[in-house]
């Protein structure tokens, strides 16, 4: 894994970037932790408030440690039209967790996302990079048996 | 025996619908070549199979693994022309789309991409000002504004450096036109950024890709790297810089000015304007932000010139339009058609009518911001002046279809619910009057709503549509009023009244 040192070091554009510094942080570490902040801002010639102010604007951007796979259900409209909200239940009762929260074994976080644009297949679920479509809330077992 | 061609859709949506399946139990027989292509649109067909036969290209509409004997037998088979829903398209950005594999410049070429651009080449600034003021094409990412008008602003402003930038954070739900022209065609997205670059003589270009569509992001970063090393990139002897730049899912950097700000990585917060980006934008420098599909139009157009782009569409909106398909119709999926057809037979001819046990209630156009029509309102023609005539947008192309089981308040109040979760709180009245306004849509959906309640979210919509800073606060009432007005009862229900 890359220290935070040398993701710093291939950050450093004229001017500096916040966000891709961040993402980068985020790329590696899968979060920004806030221990990481003052190395970043410095690193960055900017405040600790200027790095806060960014993190804390972009709701892909985390300050705390996700579980190992990212389900996130759409809330798009066109899967609203294809009643998603059942989709979200039926996730929520498969995990016992609510929105945004991660799995006591720290398998699986669940969120939701503004549309990921499989409008035409929905309703949708991504779990980290893959967009699963026409997702029924029975089809939910098989599917999270395949992301250990 | 040599092995039979199949086409395959590596499109996120066909991918979603079943085709990685289908590669995944073919790959290993050696009867088999399997070409990964751009996705057709027709994504109700997904997965769908193809193969050249000595009759034209057949179609195997939802295979499932088992087909691939009957397949390879030629048996059963449909013409690709023969597809209702294709054949009565008129293609113009979408054309190559099923046919080519997105990351092959030499089918790319051979069919017709880079020609606008080697035309481009051989014309003055001002000749490829001129060919996109004839075309008339107007902005395709929902403000509409003419593009060649943009352009010329920016070609026009002294400057040190200028800046091109796809708008490619397409947050409207309902739209995916341009996931699928990046992951589709990423050769046609960079054709006409430089075509742009050209125009206004920038050196250096931009693609703002959301981070929901990671797909996007590397097809365009394989082929930034194919066009840099085929020489594709040189622009008036340099080589045009072009870099794509995730987002972090905010949708209000979908604006302009809230873009520039999150590419040069800030807060993705909007501005005032002006000045406007292609006076002072990316780092304050003139810069032409405008969407995917706008940019991917203009090849085209190079190509063919701006008279004949004109000859189609109606008389204030030229050209075609990709209309996106979703919700509970029969047969979702990408349409491209000239402008002008009704939104009752867009839905009736392509969209095939509502899913099976479905009645139709509500259709939106336009993304989250735009207005819903009742079933008896939906004779429109879908053209920029008919849309504004109603109070209503086109925005991005967006048609969502919404069944009879769907409770309004419930919408009205995810309407309003996401405006509040993606203001980006420099103006007051989305700020708050989107808090103020789920808060009342919250007591009414659960019956406890205050006798004045209506009045209340009139007056903040009001308030919200003449003084918020963008389009997110000022159109983010339009669903909610739209709703009460056609749907009343359901509001008054629960509002005490």
């Amino acid at each position: 894994m890359k220290t935070l040192e040398a993701i710093l070091e291939q950050c450093r554009t004229s001017p500096p970037n916040i966000l891709d510094t961040l993402l980068a942080v985020q790329g590696t570490f899968n979060y920004v932790p806030s221990s990481a902040l003052p190395e970043i801002a410095r690193a960055l010639k900017a405040t600790e408030a200027d790095v806060v102010g960014v993190l804390t604007y972009y709701p892909e951007l985390r300050t705390h440690p996700p579980g190992r796979h990212l389900i996130r259900v759409c809330t798009g409209e066109s899967c609203v039209a294809n009643h998603c909200g059942r989709l979200t239940e039926a996730l929520a009762e498969e995990l016992r967790i609510g929105m945004g929260a991660t799995t006591p074994d720290g398998r699986f976080t669940l969120e939701k996302v503004y549309c990921v644009g499989n409008c035409a297949v929905g309703p949708s679920v991504m779990i980290d990079e893959d967009v699963h479509g026409r997702v029924a809330p029975g089809d939910i077992g098989a599917l999270l048996a395949s992301y250990k | 025996m040599s092995a039979t061609r199949l086409y395959l859709s590596n499109d996120t949506s066909s991918k979603a619908a079943g085709t990685d399946r289908l590669a995944r139990a073919w790959e290993n027989r050696p009867v088999v070549a399997l070409a990964r292509t751009s996705a057709r649109g027709a994504f109700f067909l997904e997965p769908m199979v193809e193969r050249d036969m000595p009759q034209g290209r057949m179609a195997w509409p939802q295979a499932k693994p088992d087909d691939l004997t009957r397949i390879l037998a030629g048996e059963g088979g449909t013409p690709v022309e023969q597809i209702a829903f294709l054949a009565q398209q008129t293609r113009v950005t979408f054309a190559n789309f099923g046919v080519t594999r997105p990351l092959s410049p030499e089918d790319y070429v051979a069919h017709g991409g880079g020609a606008g651009l080697d035309r481009a080449r051989g014309m003055s600034p001002d000749g490829i000002l001129d060919a996109l003021k004839r075309s008339q094409l107007r902005g395709r990412g929902g403000a509409a504004f003419p593009v060649w008008t943009k352009w010329r602003i920016a070609k026009e402003t002294p400057a040190d450096r200028k800046y091109v930038v796809a708008n490619a954070d397409e947050g409207d739900a309902g739209t995916y036109c341009d996931r699928m022209l990046m992951e589709g065609e990423p050769f046609r997205l960079i054709e006409g950024m430089l075509i742009c670059a050209l125009a206004i003589g920038a050196e250096r270009g931009y693609i703002y890709c959301r981070q929901e569509y990671p797909a996007a992001a590397r097809a365009l970063q394989a082929a930034i790297a194919e066009a840099e090393q085929s020489g594709m990139l040189d622009c008036r002897g340099k080589t045009f810089k072009l870099e794509v730049f995730v987002g972090a899912g905010s949708y209000v950097c979908g604006e302009e000015t809230a873009l520039i700000a999150s590419l040069e990585g800030r807060r993705g917060v909007v501005r005032a304007k002006p000045p406007y980006p292609a006076v002072a934008g990316l780092y304050g420098r003139p810069t032409v932000v405008s969407n995917v599909l706008t940019f991917a139009t203009v090849p085209s157009i190079l190509a063919k010139g701006g008279d004949w782009y004109a000859s189609l569409g109606t008389e204030r909106s030229r050209g075609t339009i990709p209309l996106q398909i979703g919700g509970r119709v029969k047969q979702p999926g990408l349409v491209e058609i000239p402008f002008g057809a009704t939104l009752e037979d867009v839905l009736h001819r392509f969209g095939g009518g509502m899913a099976p046990g479905a009645t139709l209630k509500a259709v939106q156009v336009g993304g989250p911001l735009g207005s819903l029509f009742p079933a008896s309102k939906l004779n429109i023609p879908i053209c920029y002046d008919a849309f504004a005539d109603a109070g209503a947008i086109l925005g991005h192309g967006g048609i969502v279809v919404f069944d009879d089981e769907t409770d309004m308040v419930e919408l009205a109040r995810h309407f309003m619910a996401f405006t509040a979760d993606e203001s980006c709180g420099v103006c007051t009245p989305c700020r708050i009057g989107s808090v103020r306004a789920r808060e009342v849509l919250d007591r009414i959906r659960n019956g406890r709503g205050l006798p004045d309640d209506l009045a209340l979210l009139a007056d903040l919509s009001e308030t919200m549509k003449t003084a918020s800073l963008c389009a997110l606060g000022a159109r983010a009432p339009y669903p909610v009023l739209t709703a009460i007005e056609h749907w009343g009862t359901e509001f008054r229900r629960g509002a005490g009244g």
